[in-house]
């Protein structure tokens, strides 16, 4: 009875609330990397670092022109990496997680492939 | 529906087989064993295939068998969750399934619910202990099959997820004929248990939500907002303390909807302001916090121009404490301003924002600085103010009224206050490492209600429960404990007579009050029984404990047993609030009676807030101005007074007694006829009308109108005897006793009384004999300790030639 439970269990809720956790886990990896919030603010200055032009002088307007500029800039490169690196980690988790949703309903086969294996004799 | 056909227990259904299993696999122990088990077999296995042996493979088997078991033991067999349906088996708890035996009997029920984690927290907090539930169970049918039924409607009721032990504790309860009679003795009732069972599964929410990861906008959250080394050196980031905590839970609907309107002021086109105006106490910071776990959640609907907004609190008092010129605050909080405008993520919350709005200690008049961002609305601020202080500022300056988005919070009602209590609990039980029974969160709200005077509801009961945790026994937070609290902390007595001392003192209150004063037998009756009515619990709590309103000549013992009664039933006679009355004969004099504390310690309310438990003698009653009468009204009709600030001070806890002269001639008539008081009060009070003295809405407000007879020289003698006593009691220090022969006593007597003024005149005498003698005595040696000092009438009569 326990291992009918248990088979039960493991084809049909199981691999179920597997897949949902697996999908928890990626909603948590990008929340972390937040690739849509950098790709909605990839051209806005990095941390609103640029000069305030209150006098409006040519020379400040300009001072702060490329000021933005700069932070724009160096705003775009660090989130790009970041983008890119979350990109990637992202993926590996998705084909891991994949990998391991296809190979869940193996599993009570494999106790059983194990067994025989022995039982025949095969070695390494 | 509920099926007609009554449902029992399913022994071997996968569910109740599944919770057995996940009982035992689901120990500690148990767990670490098969992860020892697995790792085991991954190294035994290896180890066997490295050195071509075949069994390998079965050692693998084994692992990948285990780590199936702990996957199922963690994600099914621990939880076993209930299924979406209305079926009994489909609905009860795994430690429900797991507790019960084959066949269960209800006396076997009532076992189980004791090794629940439900049945555990109905035990702790509402007393329903296995030995109550097991008396319970042996007065019921020995089948199931009701308790079953109930249950099912219990949890249904109660919208539970499933049938806990707590469900089936409430519903063997319920199953019990003289329930409510048995849950009565207890101060308890069906609603309580089943808004236990509701407080239980809110927790047990609570404690499941505490593992799961919240969303709040990862590293690149704030890359695109600005620096704030100022805003970060006098402000408080409220968003940051929210980050990785508990939710902060609304309770109040009112409350819910505040947080959407601003939301919606916040995401519409007008002034970016919020002004939430409310007491204190009332819940303001507590919206400010939900509203700022609403912006970091990264899952919440919000536009992207509000999501992760970050509320920084600024605090007056370290601003203006970090200045020394009105002009350097100004150009701090300027400073403040505009690195939050630059930052494009900061919302401004200016907490007790009243004290930017006026000079004063502690605060700074930053209007004009403030007003122009307010009004054009480029940074988002948020504003908590005091109602009251409110009304001031925007009656001085009604540009700024008009410039806030206002938002009314209001206090809470019982039924929101007692949610929030029970919201707060987990945190004051970690905090105090206590637990709070139901009866100390009814008790918070009773005695804050009436004792704490600085802030308003929910703030009120909270904080006297956070009080209470300091005075728990046996790591339990009771009503008593409440009550401890309130006492310490408050100075106030509220715990009823309950010991055999107090209620011998109340049985013979007269014989007590006699000790010290002589004669009145009907007035002392009169109030004693209404008394003893009090203390029984048979009055109107909504009330004064008593009102009484004494008449009769000067020196005759009104004032007297106004002490008196503070003695015996307030413990001294320093519990007493005096007023005098005839210093308020004018209309403006209501204003100084009933004055803010801070103003005037010395005014009625102020005196009753500090001194709720007391007799609140009201002197010369008929020399007051008719509209300080008409103030007094509500206080002996309610039991509340409001003071200069419309602050409700509670009156319910003290005893009124007003004196008056008025009508002594007529009792002195009376007594000169030989009638009985109290055959002629009707009449007496018919005369009092006639006369105008009173106004019939006054003289009905007492509980007992008492008429006080003049005293007799036979009535003075005893009070010389008392008066005598008294003198012996301070001189027992110095080990010295007076004793006056009954010559003596009689000279005094025929000197000290005064028909006009009663026995007013005795003490002064007392004091020019008796005390210069045995002044004169201790000072030329003659009496030394030991010595009995005899006085006669010679003696007497010498002191009083030198008068």
């Amino acid at each position: 009875m326990f291992m009918i439970d248990l088979v039960r269990w493991w084809y049909a809720k199981g691999w179920g609330i597997f897949i949902d956790d697996f999908r928890k886990k990626l909603g948590d990896t990008a929340d972390f990397f937040s690739i849509g919030q950098l790709l909605r603010t990839l051209f806005m200055p990095y941390r609103q670092i640029s000069a305030n032009a209150n006098q409006e002088t040519s020379g400040t307007v300009m001072n702060a022109f490329f000021d933005r500029l700069v932070s724009r800039i160096v705003g775009f490169f660090t989130r790009l990496f970041i983008i890119i690196f979350g990109s990637i980690a992202m993926l590996l988790e998705l084909v891991i997680g994949t990998v391991l949703i296809i190979l869940w309903p193996a599993m009570p086969a494999l106790v059983v492939v194990g067994v025989v294996l022995s039982v025949v004799g095969v070695t390494l | 529906m509920i099926d007609n056909v009554v449902e029992s227990f399913d022994y071997n259904s996968l569910r109740a087989r599944e919770a057995r299993l996940g009982k035992k696999l689901g120990k500690k122990f148990v767990q670490i064993f098969l992860i020892f088990l697995i790792i085991l077999c991954l190294a035994g296995g290896a180890y066997l295939l490295i050195t071509k042996v075949s069994w390998g493979f079965t050692l693998f088997s084994v692992a990948i068998l285990l780590v199936m078991i702990m996957f199922w033991t963690k994600k099914e067999l621990i939880p076993v969750p209930a299924l979406k349906t209305e079926k009994l088996n489909d609905l009860l708890s795994n430690d429900v399934m797991a507790g019960l035996p084959k066949n269960p009997t209800t006396l076997d029920i009532a076992h189980m619910v004791q090794k629940t984690n439900s049945g555990v927290f109905l035990a702790v907090r509402y007393g329903i202990t296995p030995s109550f539930l097991e008396g319970i169970a042996k007065d019921l049918p020995e089948n199931p099959a009701s308790i079953f039924q109930t249950a099912l409607k219990i949890q249904k009721g109660t919208d539970s997820e499933e049938i806990h032990g707590a469900v089936m504790a409430v519903s063997l309860i319920a199953n019990h004929p003289n329930n409510e009679m048995i849950l009565k003795q207890m101060k308890l009732d069906l609603k309580d248990l089943l808004d236990g069972i509701v407080w239980f599964n809110y927790l047990n929410g609570l404690v499941s939500s505490i593992g799961e990861k919240r969303h709040s906008g990862g590293i690149a959250r704030d890359l695109s907002f600005g620096y704030i080394p100022v805003l970060q050196k006098f402000g408080v980031n409220i968003s940051k303390q929210c980050e990785g905590e508990m939710k902060t839970q609304i309770q109040q609907a009112a409350q819910k909807e505040i947080i959407e309107k601003m939301t919606q002021i916040f995401t519409s086109g007008g002034k970016q302001n919020v002004a939430l105006i409310g007491p204190e106490g009332s819940g303001r910071a507590t919206i400010v916090t939900a509203f700022a776990e609403k912006l970091m959640d990264a899952d919440s609907k919000l536009p992207n121009d509000l999501k992760f907004r970050q509320i920084f609190k600024l605090d007056a008092a370290a601003l203006v404490s970090a200045t020394s010129e009105r002009g350097q605050i100004e150009s701090l909080v300027n400073h403040i301003l505009s690195e939050a405008y630059s930052a494009k993520n900061i919302i401004i919350w200016l907490e007790n924002a009243e004290l930017f709005f006026e000079d004063g200690t502690g605060s700074v008049d930053i209007t004009n600085l403030l007003l122009p961002i307010l009004e054009a609305g480029n940074l988002r601020m948020i504003l908590t103010l005091d109602k009251q202080k409110f009304l001031e500022i925007s009656a001085r300056k009604s540009t700024l009224a008009n410039a806030l988005n206002k938002i009314m919070v209001t206090p809470a009602n019982e039924q929101e206050t007692m949610k929030v209590m029970q919201d707060q609990v987990p945190f004051l039980e970690y905090q105090h490492k206590v637990s709070y029974t139901i009866w100390a969160l009814k008790e918070a709200y009773r005695l804050s209600s009436r004792y704490i005077h600085n802030l308003e509801m929910p703030g009120q009961a909270v904080t006297l429960l956070d009080m209470a945790g300091s005075y728990a026994e046996n790591k339990l937070v009771t009503a008593e404990s409440v009550q401890r609290a309130v006492e310490k902390t408050e100075g106030v007595k509220v715990q009823v007579a309950e010991s055999s001392d107090e209620k011998d003192k109340l049985l013979n209150m007269e014989n007590l009050i006699h000790e010290r004063m002589i004669d009145q037998e009907a007035a002392v009756k009169t109030v004693s029984d209404a008394l003893r009515r009090a203390a029984a619990g048979v009055r109107n709590q909504n009330r004064p404990i008593g009102t009484f309103l004494f008449l009769g000549p000067t020196g005759v013992g009104k004032t007297e047993l106004a002490k008196a009664l503070s003695q015996v039933y307030f413990n001294g006679e320093d519990k007493i609030v005096r007023v005098d009355l005839n210093e308020f004969v004018e209309a403006k004099d209501v204003s100084r009676l009933i004055a803010d504390a801070t103003s005037d310690p010395q005014s009625l309310t102020a005196q009753v807030m500090k001194q709720p438990f007391s007799v609140v003698l009201l002197d010369e009653i008929e020399k007051a101005h008719p509209q300080v009468l008409t103030t007094l009204l509500q206080m002996l009709d309610e039991g509340i007074l409001r003071d200069v600030n419309n602050k409700e001070v509670s009156f319910r806890d003290t005893i009124v007694v007003a004196t008056s002269n008025a009508g002594a001639e007529k009792i002195r008539e009376y007594v000169a006829n030989g009638v009985n008081l109290i055959s002629v009060k009707d009449d007496f009070m018919n005369y009092l009308l006639s006369r105008n003295e009173f106004r019939p809405e006054f003289l009905n407000r007492f509980d007992e109108v008492c008429m006080f007879k003049p005293l007799s020289p036979a009535d003075c003698l005893k009070i010389l005897d008392l008066n005598i006593a008294s003198t012996n009691k301070t001189l027992a220090a110095q080990k010295i006793s007076v004793v006056l022969d009954d010559d003596a006593k009689k000279l005094l007597v025929e000197k000290g009384y005064d028909p006009q003024l009663g026995a007013r005149p005795m003490k002064r005498i007392v004091q020019k004999t008796v005390e210069n003698i045995v002044a004169k005595n201790v000072l030329s040696g003659q009496a030394s300790a030991g010595a009995e000092i005899k006085i006669t009438r010679e003696m007497v009569a010498a002191e009083l030639a030198t008068m």
